[in-house]
C-alpha cells in the first residue's frame, strides 16, 4: 500500500490513530482541530469502535483515563484552550502510568485567543502542563505525512513508557492538505499486565495515582523519574538539513520549519552557509545535537510561531557562548520565509 | 518548476475550492503540492485565502507570501495580493468587485469580469471557476483537462452542475 494520497493533516492524525489500533475516542469540538474529531465520528463506529463527543474537555480526557485503564488504545484531541482544560486528567494518567494519546492542534492563546495556528503551548506541553513532576514525550509534526506517522508512533511509545503522549501540531498544519503515502494497520498490539480487564482467574489490580504513605510516594515518583530519564536517552529524534558546513543553524519545528526550509534554500542560493535543526521530539529536546553544533561555533535563529519558548531550550543546550537570534510570530499569525529570511542576512 | 498561488477573496466566493481544484490536478500529475486554508472565525463575507503549492521538488513553507500567480477576488484581496506577486507574476483580478489598475509594470495583470462572464455560461456562483480558467489560459501550471478531470470526479453525481463548472472553465480560458 504505498499509493499516495492527498489528506488534511488533522484527518492524517485521525487515520494513524486508527492504523495504530485506537478503539476509542473521547473529544470535544474546537477549531482547528474539528475536522479530527468530525472524522473520528464517522471512521470509528463503522468500525465497531468507540467515538463519544463528550459534554467537555474534562469529560473527554477523563473518559480517556477510564477506558485506557482497561488496557484499549485511546485517544483525545483538541486546541489550546481545551488542552488547558484537560491538564488535571493527564497528570493523573502520567502519575497512575496509563498510556494515551493526545493530539493538541495549537492555536493562539492565551485565553480564548483565536483560531489562528501558533506554537504557545511548547512550555505546557514540553513541561508536563499540569501538577506535579511528570513529563510527556511530545511529537512535533511538520507535515501531513508525520501527523500520520508520528501519530502512530505515538501510540507504540504510550503504552512502551505506560505514559500519556503527545502529538502537538499547529493549526495550519492541522487544516492543510498535502500528499502522503498511506501506512499498515499495526498487526499486534502489546499486551497488558497492567490493564483492569476483569480479574477473574487473578489477583485484582489497582490503578491509581495516589500514595498516602510519604515514605513510598517518592519511591513511586524516582520510578518515574528514571522513566523520563530512559525517554531523554532513547527517543531523541529529530531532522538536520545541510548542517555539515553550516554558519547559521535555524532551530525550528512545525509549520515554522516549513516556512525555515524555504528560507534555508533561498539563503543558500545566496551563499549564505545555512542549516536547518528541527526538532521532531520537543520533549525530549535535542539538545546534545546542538550542543555540538555550538561547540562549532555555529550562530542560531530560532523561528517559532510563540513569544519565544522553544528559545529557551535552545538557550540551555548552547549555553551563552553563541549568538542566538529569535524570529517569532504570535497571535495567530503564520511565520514567513521573508522574516526568517531577513534574520539570516542579518547575522551573516 | 514550484509554483506558488495565493486565492483571496469573501468568504463564500469559492476561494478555497479552486485552490482545492489546483492542488488535485497538480497532484493528478504526479506533482508535489500543498493546500493551506487561512480565514478568520467568520466565514461568509469574511477575508478567506488559500494558499497552494505545486512543486517538482520537497515543499517548503506551506504559507506564501509572494506568489508567482495571484487571484484577488474582491477589493480587499487586491490591495493584499498586488504589492506581494513576484516580479514577471500573474495577477488574475476580478474586474466585477475590484474597479483598480496595477501601476506595476513588472506584473501581468490580467482583469476578468468574472461575475458577468459567469452569468453568459449559466449562473454567477461559478465566477470562481472563469477566474480559475483565466489562471489556466496564462501559466502552464496544471492543465485544463486536468482540472476538467479533478471535476468529473468531484461532481459525478451532479451532472448539471459538472457541465456548468465545465462550461465556467473553459469560458475562463478562452479570454485572451
Amino acid at each position: 500500500m504505498s499509493e499516495r494520497t492527498l489528506m488534511g493533516g488533522n484527518i492524517a492524525i485521525a487515520e494513524g490513530a486508527i492504523l495504530a489500533g485506537c478503539g476509542a475516542y473521547f473529544g470535544y469540538p474546537i477549531t482547528p482541530q474539528n475536522d479530527l474529531l468530525e472524522h473520528m465520528s464517522v471512521r470509528l463506529p463503522a468500525m465497531g469502535r468507540v467515538f463519544l463527543q463528550t459534554e467537555s474537555e474534562l469529560a473527554a480526557i477523563n473518559m480517556v483515563y477510564g477506558a485506557a485503564a482497561t488496557g484499549v488504545r485511546c485517544m483525545t484531541s483538541t486546541s489550546s484552550p481545551g488542552f488547558s482544560l484537560q491538564q488535571e486528567g493527564i497528570s493523573y494518567m502520567a502519575g497512575a502510568e496509563v498510556p494515551c494519546v493526545v493530539a493538541n492542534i495549537m492555536r493562539a492563546g492565551p485565553g480564548l485567543g483565536n483560531i489562528g495556528g501558533a506554537q504557545g503551548d511548547y512550555m505546557q506541553c514540553t513541561r508536563g502542563g499540569g501538577h506535579g513532576d511528570y513529563y510527556l514525550i511530545t511529537l512535533a509534526p511538520a507535515s501531513v505525512q508525520e501527523m500520520m506517522d508520528l501519530t502512530m508512533l505515538a501510540f507504540e511509545l504510550a503504552d512502551k513508557y505506560r505514559n500519556p503522549t503527545l502529538v502537538m501540531a499547529d493549526g495550519f498544519l492541522g487544516q492543510s492538505v498535502e500528499s502522503i503515502v498511506m501506512r499498515e494497520p499495526v498487526k499486534s498490539l502489546p499486551p497488558k499486565d497492567w490493564a483492569i480487564d476483569g480479574a477473574r482467574g487473578r489477583d485484582r489490580r489497582l490503578i491509581n495515582s495516589f500514595e498516602m504513605n510519604p515514605i513510598d510516594h517518592p519511591k513511586r515518583i524516582r520510578l518515574l523519574l528514571e522513566k523520563y530519564e530512559r525517554m531523554r536517552l532513547e527517543e531523541v529524534r529529530y531532522e538536520g538539513m545541510l548542517l555539515d558546513d553550516a554558519e547559521i543553524v535555524i532551530v525550528a519545528y512545525g509549520s515554522a520549519a516549513r516556512a525555515a526550509m524555504t528560507a534555508m534554500n533561498r539563503a543558500r542560493k545566496n551563499n549564505f552557509k545555512v542549516g536547518l535543526l528541527r526538532p521532531i521530539t520537543v520533549f525530549p529536546f535535542p539538545s546534545q545535537v546542538l550542543s555540538d553544533l555550538a561547540e562549532k561555533g555555529s550562530k542560531f535563529i530560532v523561528a517559532e510561531m510563540s513569544s519565544g519558548q522553544m528559545l529557551e531550550d535552545v538557550r540551555i543546550s548552547v549555553g551563552n557562548q553563541n549568538e542566538i537570534k529569535l524570529v517569532n510570530t504570535y497571535g495567530g499569525v503564520p511565520l514567513t520565509p521573508d522574516m526568517i529570511f531577513e534574520a539570516i542576512d542579518l547575522m551573516s | 518548476m514550484n509554483w506558488e498561488i495565493t486565492i483571496s477573496g469573501f468568504g463564500g466566493q469559492g476561494v478555497l475550492f479552486i485552490g482545492r481544484l489546483l492542488m488535485e490536478a497538480g497532484f493528478a500529475s504526479g506533482q508535489q503540492v500543498s493546500w493551506l486554508p487561512y480565514y478568520s472565525g467568520e466565514k461568509r463575507g469574511g477575508m478567506c485565502s488559500c494558499f497552494v503549492n505545486i512543486s517538482e521538488e520537497r515543499i517548503g513553507s506551506i504559507f506564501i507570501s509572494h506568489p508567482d500567480i495571484a487571484v484577488a477576488m474582491n477589493p480587499a484581496a487586491y490591495a493584499m495580493l498586488e504589492p506581494d506577486v513576484k516580479p514577471d507574476g500573474l495577477l488574475i483580478v476580478n474586474e466585477s468587485l475590484v474597479k483598480e489598475k496595477s501601476q506595476r509594470p513588472d506584473l501581468k495583470a490580467v482583469y476578468v469580469p468574472t461575475v458577468e462572464l459567469a452569468k453568459e455560461v449559466g449562473d454567477e456562483s461559478v465566477a470562481n471557476i472563469i477566474a480559475l480558467g483565466a489562471v489556466l489560459a496564462r501559466a502552464p501550471v496544471v492543465t485544463t483537462s486536468s482540472v476538467i478531470r479533478v471535476l468529473n470526479q468531484m461532481m459525478s453525481k451532479n451532472k448539471p452542475q459538472l457541465e456548468l463548472n465545465k462550461a465556467a472553465l473553459l469560458k475562463g480560458c478562452e479570454l485572451s
